[in-house]
């Protein structure tokens, strides 16, 4: 492997880490959303269902 | 059995992910002229698909809204949660986008930005949809979602503008790869990457809005719940 064909490979990989470090942090504020709705439903006693 | 089937579509659409994975590193034949960075577009390109149909989802809700505010106030807060959570979804791709672009751009062009047509008209469409998120995020009152709605269907303007940048102006992004002009489109050999990957993150993109989606509609429940529980302590 060449150095362009090295560096073409780094940043590809660096492309699709950077799509699943934003896809996954977003999941994880949608999880701790809903932790917190939970928290909040219980202290008050609601039920949004 | 709602319950059983989402988890089969949260099962699907992880497998998807994997084949699209699989397929875009080893599947796909490495582009004659650009070699293995061609490889992101079977992120990028569907991540923009993805983020203009949540905008457009977040439009139709936001009209939905301004249209049975009055009429359907029931009808009107779920419109209202499908305009935000297409608002939140399309973001989160269009920020996919943004940062896989200039990614491969620094390695095919040299650069990691341009004041191109098409990159600048991204930047203001995800400008305008961030400003629409803190607005949501940070202004009180009766008229926060009637406002969030207006600006929403003016945000939503500015996305066949980023769609045809690269056919009304030829700057620097490349010219339109599906539905450009003769002699555009994508070598046969790479067409099965590139369509798993889309329908994978579709897959992937209707999952998180679904999520979205049962997320606000139960905090909308909460605070209902919670204005009543103060008026009956009031009265």
């Amino acid at each position: 492997m060449d150095e362009k064909a090295i560096l073409d490979h780094q940043f590809v990989i660096a492309a699709y880490t950077v799509t699943w470090v934003i896809q996954l942090g977003y999941l994880a504020f949608l999880a701790f959303k809903w932790r917190a709705q939970k928290r909040t439903a219980a202290r008050n006693s609601i039920n949004p269902r | 059995m709602k319950k059983a089937l989402f988890g089969l579509y949260i099962v699907l659409t992880i497998a998807l992910m994997f084949w699209g994975f699989y397929m875009a590193i080893y599947g796909a034949p490495l582009d004659a002229a650009q070699g293995e960075i061609f490889r992101i577009i079977f992120y990028h390109v569907p991540s923009f698909s993805v983020s203009f149909t949540s905008f457009a989802v977040s439009f139709l809700g936001s009209i939905a809204f301004l249209s049975f505010r009055r009429s359907h106030p029931d009808w009107a807060q779920i419109s209202d949660a499908w305009a935000l959570a297409g608002a939140e979804v399309g973001v989160v791709f269009c920020t996919v986008g943004l940062t896989t672009g200039p990614l491969w751009g620094r390695r095919a062009w040299g650069i990691w930005w341009t004041w191109d047509a098409r990159l600048t008209t991204t930047l203001v469409l995800w400008l305008i949809y961030v400003s629409y998120l803190l607005l949501r995020r940070f202004a009180a009152g009766s008229q926060m979602q009637t406002l969030a709605a207006v600006l929403n269907i003016f945000g939503a303007l500015d996305v066949p503008i980023v769609y045809m940048a690269n056919r009304w102006w030829r700057t620097q992004h490349p010219a339109p790869v599906f539905g450009g002009a003769e002699g555009s489109g994508m070598d046969p050999s790479m067409l099965p990457a590139f369509f798993w990957n889309m329908g994978a993150w579709f897959a992937w993109g209707i999952l998180i809005f679904a999520l979205r989606i049962h997320v606000e509609r139960r905090q909308q429940k909460i605070a209902a719940a919670e204005a009543q529980s103060a008026l009956e302590a009031f009265n």
